[in-house]
């Protein structure tokens, strides 16, 4: 896979693979004190870097993370969205975070169908989990306009060490979904 | 994977790391005294974390820390390399070997290949070793080197407190001292 090219497009988001350009934005979501409430807290810069560096790391080794979501309109970074399966994670996660100002416009869940889509298509992925922490009600609406449901309760590995509720579907549902949608 | 060179010494490849050499890794951060100086003992998944970082900086700069790799087993030794995150207090060249692979003069093998492969390509005209006041291995390893010690240190998060004095020596210095040896 040639990850300098891979991109995927949906009407309003570019999906790409996280570059060295994409800091300064990365870091300034993770010093978000209210957009990373859910998502194990703010990092320092330093620790930003390393967590994006980690992202590449991912990607360059397994084949897959989550990528950058640019915003089409202004070409700004706005989040990053999609596969996500660390050592010792309860599963094959599709997950979402999009910076603060451009929540409420249906970005997550535009962006983690086509990571779906690409989980199941390319990847061959069978199921797809969500990692939701209890309190986070704004990832569960998302969770559910992507079809997905609760299943169970689980635990995800350090350094988060962290109960969590476990959402998702099999690649069968999805593609039912995706089809009654049309 | 990483693209990156290959180096050869008299016993080592140096390469940029590849998904193989987690398992040696995670061994060696889960050794709590063998990494007591290089930010304690990890979990399995947190090492995995930790781990992608290194080919996540060669993606993202260019260079990082090699995998040194025994010429005649084609083990996994340990790491050495150039290695400058976000905040660090200068360019470092750094290693941190499996315990397995101590005692034998690989640390000072691969950093002197590392520190030519620093100076000839990244244009750095300094080079820094970050290293425990009580981590007397790695001050030999610095001596043999032709590093002096320029002092305490810090280092930025995650690992602000530590104690750390740096050594270092100029790109003038190495290259006097290796045309001496030569």
């Amino acid at each position: 896979m040639d990850l300098e090219r891979l991109q995927l497009e949906t009407p309003r988001l570019l999906l790409r693979v996280p570059r060295r350009e994409d800091f300064e934005a990365w870091a300034a979501f993770v010093a978000d004190e209210e957009a990373t409430r859910h998502i194990g807290g703010v990092q320092p810069r330093p620790v930003a870097w390393r967590g994006l560096a980690a992202m590449l790391g991912c990607w360059h080794l397994q084949g897959h993370a989550m990528f950058s979501v640019i915003e089409k309109a202004s070409g700004q970074w706005i989040g990053r969205v999609g596969p996500w399966q660390p050592e010792g994670w309860p599963g094959p996660e599709v997950g979402w975070s999009i910076v603060r100002s451009h929540w409420g416009r249906g970005y997550a869940p535009e962006a983690a169908a086509a990571c779906m889509d690409w989980v199941f298509d390319v990847l061959g992925w069978e199921e797809v989990i969500h990692t939701i922490e209890p309190a986070n009600e704004r990832s569960k609406v998302v969770a559910t306009k992507l079809g997905s449901r609760y299943l169970r309760m689980g635990q995800l590995p350090p350094p988060l060490d962290a109960t969590a509720e476990i959402w998702g579907q099999t690649r069968d549902e999805w593609r039912a979904f995706r089809a009654a949608r049309g | 994977m990483p693209q990156g060179p290959v180096i050869e010494t008299e016993r080592l490849v140096l390469r940029p790391p590849q998904a193989a050499d987690f398992e040696r890794y995670a061994e060696l951060l889960a050794d709590e005294h063998a990494c007591r100086f290089i930010g304690g003992s990890a979990s399995r998944a947190a090492a995995w974390r930790k781990f992608l970082q290194m080919p996540g900086a060669w993606m993202v700069q260019g260079f990082a820390m090699f995998s040194v790799i025994d010429r005649a087993t084609g083990l996994w030794l340990g790491q050495s390399g150039p290695w400058r995150p976000e905040g660090w207090p200068g360019n470092e060249v750094g290693w941190s070997f499996h315990p397995q692979a101590w005692g034998r003069g690989y640390a000072t093998e691969a950093a002197t290949a590392a520190i030519d492969w620093a100076f000839a390509e990244l244009g750095w005209d300094h080079v820094i070793h970050c290293i425990d006041p009580e981590n007397l291995p790695s001050q030999r390893v610095a001596q043999r080197l032709g590093s002096r010690n320029q002092g305490p240190g810090r280092l930025p998060e995650p690992f602000a407190g530590a104690r750390i004095d740096i050594w270092g020596q100029s790109r003038a210095q190495w290259l006097a001292r290796r045309a001496a040896v030569a």
